[in-house]
């Protein structure tokens, strides 16, 4: 299935301030396990576009991925989420949402 | 993902332009002169059509021949162009959910009507076989639920235009294009609310996740996706086919199909996939040699190498 641009243009992901590597790292491996990935959680480049032309995925991904984050960090992605597009741009803005909305 | 990518079917190289300069010709005929004009009209249509679309006949002399267990003679052709623009016509009363003056049968209703009455989302596994839009009757005689559809952005985008133009009320809002992330959660969403959603499971765009079965004797690469999304949301899927049978008459046929694919875990699920598919090509198979002239499917359906 087609899943069209995702890559949210630079500047646009909002203000970041420290990128959670270690969270990124474990987000990583999530991808991976998840969607049984032939690449590496190392290999994923964290600014690099998840969906498309980046590491390939499509939506039926991007709904496994969903259910994976919400058993793992509690934190529940909507289809009403305008900011859909940036969350799911790469693996930093997903990682990043997720720390904003992880429970505690 | 499941099974092996072939190169993108010729239907997602060559966006069919002419189709929604007919599409819109059709409802505006539809809506200014009426049902009897517009169907006596489809004789020149169809004509037109069938002189002037090689492509188009070739890939169609070759369904019908398989279909038919024969040689496709004119009149095969004729029955098969002209069902295809009766039911666009139709689709302007259908798509509006006005269906005085249409005779609609429905079979199977009563195991949908379970599941509705549960409360529990399905899926609804449909094709490019007869008429969609006939289902959007079944929401309007009693099945008071949720219905959404899910299709291909460029197409989704066309279908609204045409939704829009119609003022069919809010009926757009229930088209889920294919291609944003969030496709999928839309989908689990209504599902959740008890919803019903309709896609078609023929063809796949964009030559991912596709799987060779044979169907009417010679393998042809059908969608896993909507197997495999299925399979991820533990839903439960029933077949649903609207086909025309007759000058406003249409027979919407429902039938369980799986109460689940797979069994929730990843590891079994790519067998599983590949398993509903070969299913589905059988059923699908039997809808058409019940109804050879509903089929849609206007290009070299089996995209095989060397014809």
């Amino acid at each position: 299935m087609s899943t069209g641009s995702f890559t949210a243009p630079a500047g646009t992901i909002g203000p970041v301030v420290h990128p959670d590597t270690g969270l990124e790292q474990d987000l990583a491996r999530l991808i991976v396990a998840s969607l049984s990935l032939e690449t590496t959680a190392e290999e994923i480049v964290p600014e690099a576009p998840l969906f498309g032309e980046g590491l390939g995925l499509d939506s039926i991904d991007a709904l496994e991925l969903s259910l994976a984050i919400a058993k793992a960090y509690g934190v529940q992605l909507r289809s009403d989420d305008e900011r859909n597009h940036r969350i799911f741009a790469s693996l930093r803005s997903l990682a990043g949402h997720i720390a904003q909305h992880r429970a505690r | 993902m499941a099974g092996a990518s072939v190169t993108p079917p010729a239907w997602v190289q060559a966006p069919e332009r002419g189709n929604t300069f007919w599409l819109r010709f059709m409802v505006g005929v539809g809506h200014r002169l009426g049902w009897r004009a517009g169907h006596a009209l489809l004789f020149p249509i169809t004509a037109y059509f069938l002189a002037f679309s090689p492509r188009q006949r070739a890939a169609a002399r070759q369904y019908l021949g398989r279909v038919l267990g024969r040689p496709a003679e004119l009149g095969d052709l004729w029955q098969l162009y002209f069902t295809f623009a009766a039911t666009i016509l139709d689709r302007v009363w259908l798509a509006a959910g006005r269906s005085a003056g249409f005779e609609v049968t429905l079979h199977g209703l009563e195991a949908l009507r379970a599941r509705v009455d549960r409360g529990q989302g399905c899926l609804l596994f449909g094709a490019h076989l007869g008429s969609f839009e006939a289902l959007r009757a079944v929401g309007d005689a009693g099945c008071p639920v949720e219905v959404a559809v899910l299709m291909h952005e460029a197409n989704a985008a066309r279908v609204k235009a045409v939704f829009d133009a119609l003022g069919g009320e809010g009926r757009a809002a229930a088209v889920i294009a294919l291609g944003a992330p969030d496709a999928m959660l839309r989908v689990r969403e209504v599902l959740e609310r008890g919803g019903l959603v309709g896609l078609l499971a023929d063809r796949a765009p964009a030559g991912q996740r596709l799987h060779r079965v044979a169907f009417l004797g010679h393998p042809a690469p059908l969608p896993t996706g909507p197997h495999v999304l299925a399979a991820v949301l533990g839903a439960p899927v029933m077949l649903a086919f609207g086909i025309r049978t007759g000058p406003r008459r249409y027979a919407v046929h429902f039938a369980p199909f799986a109460e689940r694919i797979g069994d929730g875990s990843r590891a079994g699920r790519e067998a599983a996939v590949l398993a509903s598919v070969e299913q589905y090509a059988r059923a699908l198979e039997a809808m058409c040699r019940a109804h050879p002239y509903n089929w849609f499917n206007f290009y070299p359906f089996w995209q095989e190498e060397a014809a």
